[in-house]
């Protein structure tokens, strides 16, 4: 027989947060992942050990709004929902739509993609350039904490049991000055896991580079994003020197580390990263501006 | 005790809230239309609506949709929607094995009640979550346009 | 409805029942004291069951295996090597033990992972290479076939020719994802069993029951259900299944249901063989082909199954649709200690055609021929010898066909057009290839005349309704449709009047399994002729019954030994042309345009034709550069359909087909087989039109993104 399980399904967050605090739970959002990840064998239900606390109705996770130029994003909000919004940037609109499929993009949510950190998390490389903040909260109060430190690790993340991630805050993002590129490289044109991401953010005036950004998914346990190396290209004017895109390249060469997996290669994801990034750095069309 | 509606029909049921919704629909309230392909959301097989919204019930755990209208194959089966694309799959050869039908219907009715004149990029990603092995989609597809045309004013957005 | 013209499409028997979805399909069925059935599978390739220790199983729980099988332990196929549960030795992961039944599904989970197996584990043999090395060994090869011109001969041809050319060409494995996972149900009655499923041949079922139980032909009844799709998939596995159940239902007393999930289905069940095929070809200055040599090698797993039929067919087509001066081949089975492979749609000649087309479009650019024009030097015409010395008796329509298809794609405009673009554009290239093929309708040589004695009924009721008693399944191929049209236009009745139920031994003769593209012709011919026979009887309110049986019209005589003579009866015919754009920066391939022309004899139902044509097609294409699947230490490493990856509606594009008209005398109303043909060009034209694309020669399939991508890195490093 099937062991008893205890779930909860609470009208509002301070409800679940006061939960949480006092009982270590599953959480579970859309489910898209959890119900994968815990999946037992045809005709019964999933192996999830904890308790469960559902969040994906609540009306606090679910608001999209502007803060100046900041964007913030409810963490339940579904991919469906957001591809709809008129304040999400396009390049998350794409790599929305580069998830999976509509049934799925109408139950999954931005903030379970994260919370889920996987390797392969579609929209994680664009987020990981657009220096996204995650806002987690508890009955203790609040924090905010950039994504990169929230993920450690694959299925790893730096949230405390009692704690909930309410919204994703996307800095300056809605200044219009930027060029932001995604690309998803999957086994086909639907329902797939990435191969390689590659989500690059350029932002120039008058020829020159003001910022610039790059994130590589599904080739290290972690996004792969490097301070250090984008520096180096600061200042410098378009279009970019062979030299300086061959520098580039070959210092995310050595950071690139990835596996070789039932999906792809090592070999293959590395070159398809390297040759992603290298394909950003000499783009045209945006250099004319 | 969790409640919801089913194809219009208040129901309770006592599984656990883990329950995955398709084994709820299909043995307890023994509704055999809405099928299971790989239970893990990469076929479409078992899509229903939620709020009227298409989704795959093998990744919904009952918990989840308390208070939620939920519509399975059975529950469209009398609309003049379905009826039109019962007929537009006949004439398109949309139909092999069969399997994936009533998926399939449930994608072509939520892209429809969305675009009621979609193209055909928009037909494929509106069924692309939901696999046929026999027909090459091509023939999906031509039924999908076929109940597009002639279902002017069926498929207004409500 | 009555019939005009055959062809003409009508609605589908089975149409309503699927599209609501209140067709039950057998996951869909309880019955009365039913329980479920979980097998207990080997976690190692290779080695002897020393010890099975089994958990305490509460009140209405039992263990069934070897013991309980009253017949034989072998599933009754070809050889008798594929136990029913495995009671000494184990040879490949997932191969069953022991099965669990009980009512509660989530209890037999939990049992299964609590029973222990002791193993004194061998070194397995792993790969095709591994058994190509130790092919001598004794177990390793399990069939294999030499014929054609005497090595003697080429070796002078060969001494005397310009240049040889030596190429190896590997294969994949193919899964078949019908949507539906295989399931059976046996049901338990005092006086006999009832063993109902997805399945494409009831009484290779029925056969395989009545050896495993040891029982009369009486007391075991097989009844298909509606069938998800089968693509072969379905052909000889579902008789292992069948019998864990009736097995498992005579010792338990109780009907037990056995349904995989899904990735239980993609890591156990049969695949289409992984292949490496080598020719060595003599060529004279100009380019012309002397001689050419062919080795196939058929990874057959851990147990023979039909595999040394599919080495049959695939070593008929290793020629393709050319007349090769003095050809040899020869081709092996080989064991590894890997899942079985078995049945898939084209049945050995995908692999034949994707290597030969491949080779001869690799020659055609040595000489610097376009590849098109010098496959067709080489065509094969109405009256030229087969490689196994029968012959092509029939008109052949190619020349036509390719002519047709050429204008309809504009291929040259299209190529000339391409080659000047695809240097301005650094990272998209567009291609165009081609292929040719042919399918051999029905049973390989003298299959139907010895094997099979295919048997059809007509049965009138009282009030005049026709019913077909055949033990052919509808999978979705249509044949409900087409064999009921076929009936009712013979008979002059309405469509409507023709019956089809869901075949079940107990009603229906043997007319055969539902394979080798044979129902339509063989099938539908012997119904014809029942019908006919019925017509001239025909008495309002009577009930009445017509019978047929298969009569073997002789041409030169199949002679499995010397592998001569005529091994089809007749042919069908193809072409298509693919256009591709492939990115060079992720070696990702976008289907852009696809074209197929066909010669099927006469077209039962254009709407079902063209079903077969895009279905066949998309699992053709996918073949070729989409679907991956591989075995790593006997592990088979994607268990999930996306990981596969077969495609989506987003993958495949619409079209452009037509099918020639070229009535064979011997199918009903000119009808030849058409299901797997449709498949058999798909992945030589995308590996042909991706050769185009980046002007480079692949030697495998599926040419998947890491295989171009590899490429282009070697080709880049050859050029600095």
């Amino acid at each position: 027989m099937a062991e008893k399980i205890t779930a909860y399904r609470f009208d509002c967050l301070e409800q679940t947060l006061s939960q949480l605090n006092k009982e270590d739970c599953a959480i579970i959002a859309g489910g898209t992942d959890v119900m994968v990840l815990h999946k037992s064998r045809r005709g019964v239900p999933p192996k999830i050990l904890k308790s469960v606390v559902f969040i994906d109705h609540l009306s606090e996770l679910k608001q999209v709004n502007q803060n100046q130029k900041d964007l913030h994003i409810g963490a339940c909000c579904t991919y469906s929902e957001l591809l709809e919004h008129a304040l999400i940037p396009v390049a998350l609109k794409n790599a929305i739509k580069s998830i999976a499929a509509p049934a799925i993009r109408n139950r999954g949510t931005l903030g379970g993609n994260i919370c889920n950190a996987s390797p392969a998390g579609d929209t994680l490389p664009l987020l990981y350039v657009y220096n996204a903040k995650l806002r987690l909260r508890s009955v203790n109060g609040e924090r905010i904490v950039a994504i990169n430190d929230f993920i450690q690790g694959p299925r790893r993340v730096q949230r405390d049991p009692n704690e909930i991630v309410t919204e994703i805050i996307l800095p300056s993002v809605l200044e219009e000055d930027a060029h932001v590129v995604f690309e998803k490289v999957g086994n086909r044109n639907a329902d797939a896991i990435a191969k390689v991401g590659f989500a690059g953010y350029i932002r120039i005036n008058d020829a020159r580079i003001e910022d610039v950004r790059f994130a590589f998914g599904a080739v290290g346990p972690t996004m792969v994003r490097s301070l250090n190396i984008e520096k180096k290209l600061v200042g410098k004017t378009l279009p970019l020197a062979d030299s300086d895109i061959a520098e580039i390249v070959a210092d995310f060469d050595k950071i690139i580390r990835p596996i070789d997996d039932q999906r792809s290669t090592a070999v293959y994801r590395k070159i398809v990263a390297l040759n992603l990034l290298r394909y950003f750095l000499s783009l045209k069309q945006y250099q004319t501006k | 005790m969790i409640k919801f509606t089913l194809n219009g029909r208040i129901v309770e049921t006592d599984a656990p809230p883990t329950a995955r919704l398709l084994d709820l629909i299909r043995d307890e309230f023994e509704l055999i239309g809405t099928k299971e392909g790989c239970g893990e959301g990469e076929c479409g097989a078992c899509s229903v609506f939620v709020n009227n919204l298409l989704q795959n019930s093998c990744l919904i755990p009952i918990g989840a949709i308390a208070g939620a209208d939920i519509q399975t194959i059975e529950g469209i089966m009398e609309t003049e929607q379905f009826k039109l694309l019962d007929e537009s799959y006949s004439n398109a050869g949309g139909v092999q094995c069969g399997y994936c039908i009533p998926g399939m219907i449930m994608a072509s009715a939520a892209l429809l009640s969305n675009n009621p004149h979609p193209t055909e990029a928009e037909i494929r990603d509106g069924i692309s979550g939901n696999l046929c092995r026999c027909t090459g989609y091509n023939m999906i597809v031509d039924a999908i346009n076929l109940a597009a045309k002639k279902g002017d004013g069926l498929w207004q957005k409500k | 409805m009555s019939l005009k013209d055959i062809s003409t499409s009508v609605p589908k028997k089975d149409h309503k029942g699927k599209v609501s979805g209140q067709l039950p399909y057998i996951s869909d069925v309880k019955v009365e004291n039913m329980v479920y059935g979980v097998l207990v599978r080997s976690p190692i390739a290779y080695g002897k069951i020393k010890s099975i220790q089994l958990p305490t199983l509460p009140e209405g729980y039992e263990a069934v295996g070897a013991e309980h099988i009253s017949g034989p332990n072998y599933v009754k196929i070809i050889q008798e090597d594929q136990p029913i549960f495995a009671n000494e030795w184990v040879n490949y992961i997932g191969e069953p033990i022991l099965m669990l039944v009980g009512k509660d599904l989530n209890t037999l989970y939990r049992l299964l992972d609590e029973v222990k197996i002791d193993f004194e584990e061998h070194q397995a043999v792993y790969t095709l290479d591994e058994a190509i090395q130790q092919k001598s060994a004794t177990g390793i090869t399990m069939a294999s076939y030499e014929f054609g011109e005497s090595l003697e001969n080429i070796s002078a041809i060969e001494q005397g020719a310009h240049q040889i050319i030596e190429e190896e060409y590997d294969t994949g494995y193919q899964e078949h994802v019908y949507l539906e996972p295989q399931g059976m149900l046996a049901i338990y009655r005092e006086d006999e069993i009832v063993v109902q499923g997805s399945m494409q041949c009831l009484y290779y079922i029925k056969n395989a029951l009545i050896s495993a139980l040891d029982c009369g032909a009486d007391e075991v009844r097989v009844v298909q259900s509606p069938t998800g799709g089968g693509f072969g998939g379905k052909e000889e596995f579902p008789s292992m299944m069948a019998c864990h159940v009736a097995v498992a239902a005579k010792a338990v007393k109780k009907s037990v249901m056995l349904v995989f999930d899904r990735s239980e289905d993609m890591v156990v069940t049969t695949k289409r063989h992984p292949a490496k095929l080598n020719y060595r070809t003599a060529l004279d200055k100009e380019g012309n082909i002397l001689s050419m040599c062919v080795d196939i090698y058929l990874d057959g797993g851990a147990n023979a199954g039909l595999s040394q039929v599919v080495l049959q067919r695939a070593l008929i087509n290793s020629a393709g649709v050319y007349k090769i001066p003095h050809f040899h081949a020869k081709g092996y089975v080989l064991k590894t200690n890997t899942v079985p492979n078995g049945a898939f749609r084209g049945f050995g000649a995908p692999q034949s055609f994707a290597g030969i087309e491949s080779h001869i479009g690799h020659l055609s650019k040595l000489g610097n021929f376009d590849p098109l024009e010098y496959k067709r030097k080489y065509l094969v015409k109405q009256g030229d010898p087969t490689i196994t010395k029968g012959i092509f008796r029939d008109p052949i329509l190619v020349e036509d066909m390719i002519e047709d298809l050429l204008t309809a794609s504009q291929y040259k405009t299209k190529k000339a057009e391409f080659q000047h673009n695809n240097p301005q554009n650094l990272r998209y290239k567009k291609g165009i290839g081609t292929s040719l093929f042919l399918h051999g309708c029905g049973f390989t040589g003298s299959g139907e005349r010895d094997h099979i004695k295919a048997t059809v009924k007509l049965l009138k009721s009282k009030d005049d309704l026709v019913s077909l008693k055949i033990s052919n399944s509808d999978m979705g191929q249509g044949i409900y449709t087409t064999l009921s049209k076929i009936v009712a236009k013979e008979l002059d009745l309405p469509y409507e009047r023709v019956l089809y139920p869901d075949p079940d031994t107990k009603e229906v003769p043997d007319s055969g399994p539902t394979v080798a593209s044979r129902t339509t012709m063989i099938v539908g011919k012997l119904l014809e002729r029942a019908a006919k026979k019925l017509k001239t009887q025909w008495q309002s309110g009577v009930e009445q019954e017509a019978v047929e049986h298969y009569v073997h019209r002789e041409m030169i005589p199949w002679d499995e030994k010397t592998f001569t003579g005529d091994a089809y009866p007749a042919y069908s015919w193809g072409v298509n042309i693919v256009e591709v754009e492939v990115d060079t920066l992720t070696g990702n391939v976008k289907l852009e345009k696809v074209y197929g022309n066909y010669e099927v004899g006469k077209v039962i139902d254009e709407r079902i034709m063209k079903g077969q044509i895009d279905g066949g097609l998309a699992q053709g294409l996918a073949y070729g550069y989409l679907e991956k699947m591989t075995s790593k230490e006997g592990r088979i490493q994607q268990k999930s359909i996306s990981d596969y990856g077969p495609p989506t509606a987003m993958d495949v594009v619409s079209i452009d087909s037509k099918v020639f008209d070229n009535p064979y005398a011997d199918g009903p109303y000119g009808a030849k087989g058409a299901g797997e043909l449709t498949l058999i060009g798909g992945a030589p034209a995308v590996q042909a039109a991706i050769e185009d694309a980046l002007q480079t020669s692949f030697q495998q399939i599926p040419i998947t993104p890491e295989v171009i991508i590899e490429s282009l890195w070697r080709k880049e490093g050859e050029g600095d």
